[in-house]
């Protein structure tokens, strides 16, 4: 009876201390899992955004009355990645946390005459911040489109 | 507990595989789409366009596998129908410059390098080709 007591507590040891390293495995498995899935889910949508800021940009038409024009323009790129509209709301909420205007570079290539030959998307120095870390994409994302719109180099921006 | 722990690495890995994979196939979309527009963008009638559309094709920014590697083995191909729909007949080498009407571009080596999933019995590599096809005069996309 005794003998069998002892054998019981030993055992219930035994679970404790089973449960406890796999306890450490699993939760140190289900944080890598969030961290990387919530920085690829990050990633996946800037990847998008981009990707449909560049397509609007080729086909937007590049008005270049003056540089303040262009970069009106620029401007509008700009929203388009981060709040995925050109004229977004005071009040609207980034594709990706703390995402700002500052993070999207847009530089145009240019052809002869300063007639636009592409446009050039990227996301730079943006941390996506997970549970245990960082990861800052820098120049990543990027896509890169032919202009392919109409060339106002007398217009202004409405 | 074991049987646990491995269904559990099982789960973590394959979402952490199939997530890369989601990416590369966007990033290979992305590029693809870019790539057809500005090969159909170059093409002007003349084989000196259809050697810029190429080239310029060549030279996008565009990487995957998280933006760290270059496409690699794109393929290049022009045709002449201007609808889109049925045959085209695609050549990288077209002879009749001045009648090509479209541009497809495909980039079919994009391996993603299985982590996780190759311990429990997946494949070493998933590859995830991406193709589009666009069209000039206006240039747009057109599948």
């Amino acid at each position: 009876m005794k003998a069998s007591r002892v054998r019981s507590k030993r055992q219930h040891g035994h679970a404790m201390i089973e449960l406890a390293f796999s306890a450490g495995v699993m939760i140190a498995c289900l944080a890598g899992t969030f961290q990387f899935g919530y920085t690829f889910y990050i990633y996946d949508e800037l990847v998008g955004a981009v990707g449909n800021a560049a397509r609007y940009a080729a086909s937007r038409t590049y008005r270049a009355a003056s540089p303040a024009d262009v970069e009106k323009g620029n401007v509008a790129i700009r929203n388009l990645v981060v709040y995925g509209n050109s004229r977004p709301a005071a009040d609207a909420t980034p594709v990706a946390p703390n995402l700002k205007p500052e993070n999207v570079q847009v530089s145009w290539v240019e052809a002869e005459k300063g007639a636009p030959d592409a446009v050039n998307v990227t996301i730079v120095k943006y941390s996506v911040g997970a549970m245990f870390g960082s990861f800052t994409f820098d120049h990543r994302p990027v896509a890169e489109f032919p202009h392919v719109g109409r060339y106002a180099p007398s217009e202004s921006e409405p | 507990m074991s049987v646990t722990m491995l269904l559990l690495l099982a789960i973590v890995g394959m979402a952490f595989d199939m997530g890369r994979i989601y990416i590369a196939r966007n990033e290979a979309q992305v590029f693809t789409d870019a790539a057809a527009m500005t090969a159909a963008a170059k093409l002007d009638g003349t084989p000196a366009g259809v050697a810029r559309a190429r080239e310029a094709v060549a030279h996008l920014p565009m990487r995957w596998n998280l933006g760290t590697q270059p496409f690699t083995g794109v393929v290049v191909e022009f045709g002449s129908n201007a609808t889109g729909a049925g045959e085209t007949n695609w050549e990288r080498d077209p002879k009749d410059a001045p009648a090509l009407t479209l541009a497809r571009v495909t980039a079919p080596a994009n391996g993603v390098d299985i982590v996780f999933l190759q311990a429990v019995g997946g494949p070493k590599s998933f590859t995830v080709p991406s193709r589009s096809v666009a069209a000039v005069n206006p240039v747009r996309l057109v599948q």
